[in-house]
């Protein structure tokens, strides 16, 4: 039987709710934390569908404000791109879009 | 607030953590004090490599081999994978020059007990058959490893943790005094103050810093390696990939190799490792630019670029991510290890540039074992931070 705890959280890599509480737990209470020490984020879409959820569990959970746990930048490429886009002239604009 | 220890380990990267670890473990309290996030510096922003081929016989080759076991250790008592895997690993030649480099290089390490060959064309595309043609032949070693350095991170944090050891984060350290106990006192960002006797100066790109706070001389300079994550593939081939180039210039400083304007600039040399999370690590860089840790796009240009040229068929993947981290590099290209002359109490465990992941673990056991006054092993004084001490 699965309980709410057994939630994807990142649909990505696959990591539940409970992983990312335990984490919070230990002591890890950053959104980049939290990622590194579970792969929640680290997948293909790189924490875009989850990055906001898991910053509001770390606040939840951690009494603080939404405001200071949310990522504040993301790193290029903002969305997966293609090797070969680097034939590309248009890829040396750094929004890459 | 004051807290005492044993010891203070400054730095909780893959290094710091280690030597808390082992520490911890010898029954020593531990404090690691850590400017950043978890992983936030080189040990996050890295490949994940227990490499062999790329080191000459003495010691660094060496102490991999001790690393190797204890990793392998490791994954019992830390009761995880770790991500360990042994793909093994090629090392790529592109020309007849390179090839004779090569293969007097591969006999000096099978003198020293490293398992390694050179394969014909051949062999190589049985291994990895999406190469590009004009690869003449290549290495082939299979005790190339590697292991998933947060997994490992975590792993030294938990089980420390058991033995008493304490991480601190987000608590760079300001300053460091000597009470009249003869204990150290070190401040840190939020106005704590710790004390111990023993402090480890695991600061890595930073560790100078650290130094100089107590007047320590330690010439660590940061080198940027810039790094693309791919898309989850299946596997491209059975083991990872570097390029001879890198390592024939610096094996052979007399010999002019022809190096492209990318490989001049930002000293680019291809590494391709498939990580735990089925994903590439494709490198690298190794920049001087101080202490800037963005990517460029440029650097992020010139990887894909060698990449296609070792890999063609590789155009249609996605990559995913790009990352940054400065390896602490050292005149010498070996780590400091030991205590300061002079500054009793006050040890160095820094300056691992690129091998910091392969030799975290034995770093760490050198270091407790320093520390706690085990017979003294000269082997390891080649690596004293004294050899760089100014008087």
């Amino acid at each position: 039987m699965t309980d709410d705890k057994d939630m994807f959280i990142c649909r990505c890599e696959e990591v539940t709710l409970r992983e990312i509480e335990q984490a919070i737990d230990e002591g890890f209470v950053t959104v980049k934390d939290v990622k590194r020490v579970t792969r929640a984020g680290m997948g293909l879409c790189q924490g875009r569908t989850c990055s906001k959820t898991i910053a509001r569990i770390i606040a939840q959970r951690t009494g603080r404000p939404l405001e200071d746990v949310l990522p504040k930048s993301y790193r290029f490429p903002v969305r997966p791109e293609k090797m070969l886009a680097v034939e590309n002239e248009e890829f040396n604009d750094a929004k890459n879009s | 607030m004051t807290n005492s220890a044993d010891v203070l380990v400054i730095g909780g990267g893959i290094i710091g953590l280690s030597c808390g670890y082992y520490l911890s473990k010898r029954g020593k309290r531990a404090f690691v004090l850590d400017k950043g996030g978890f992983a936030d510096g080189a040990s996050g922003a890295c490949d994940d490599m227990i490499l062999f081929q790329s080191k000459k016989p003495g010691i660094n080759l060496e102490l991999t081999f001790e690393s190797l076991e204890l990793y392998k250790s490791l994954l019992t008592e830390m009761e995880d994978d770790l991500g360990f895997a042994n793909l093994g690993g090629m090392v790529l030649i592109e020309n007849q020059q390179e090839l004779e480099i090569m293969e007097e290089f591969v006999a000096q390490q099978r003198s020293y007990g490293l398992d390694v060959e050179v394969i014909d064309k051949r062999e190589m595309l049985k291994k990895q058959p999406f190469l590009s043609d004009h690869i003449i032949a290549s290495t082939y070693s299979k005790m190339d490893s590697q292991v998933d350095p947060f997994s490992v991170m975590r792993g030294f944090e938990r089980k420390g943790a058991l033995y008493g050891m304490k991480v601190f984060r987000r608590n760079g350290v300001v300053g460091i005094e000597r009470l009249g106990t003869g204990d150290f006192q070190v401040a840190t960002e939020d106005g704590n103050l710790y004390q111990a006797p023993i402090i480890v100066n695991a600061g890595g790109t930073w560790a100078g810093q650290i130094g100089t706070m107590v007047g320590a001389n330690i010439p660590i300079t940061p080198k940027r390696g810039q790094i693309i994550v791919t898309e989850r593939v299946p596997p491209i081939g059975e083991t990872n990939l570097w390029s001879a180039k890198y390592l024939v210039t610096k094996l052979r400083s007399d010999v002019v190799v022809d190096l492209n304007e990318d490989e001049r600039t930002m000293g680019l040399s291809l590494a391709f490792s498939r990580s735990s999370g089925d994903t590439y690590l494709v490198g690298s860089t190794r920049e001087f630019v101080g202490f800037d840790k963005n990517t460029t796009i440029g650097g992020i240009r010139a990887i894909i670029n060698q990449t296609l040229k070792y890999l063609p068929k590789l155009r249609d993947i996605n990559f995913i991510r790009a990352m940054a981290g400065l390896r602490p590099s050292t005149p010498d290209g070996k780590m400091l290890l030991g205590e300061h002359a002079g500054i009793e109490g006050f040890y160095t465990a820094a300056g691992h540039e690129g091998d910091g992941i392969a030799l975290a673990p034995i770093t760490g056991k050198l270091l407790a074992s320093i520390v706690c006054q085990d017979q003294v092993d000269h082997r390891l004084d080649e690596l004293s931070p004294n050899r760089f001490a100014t008087d």
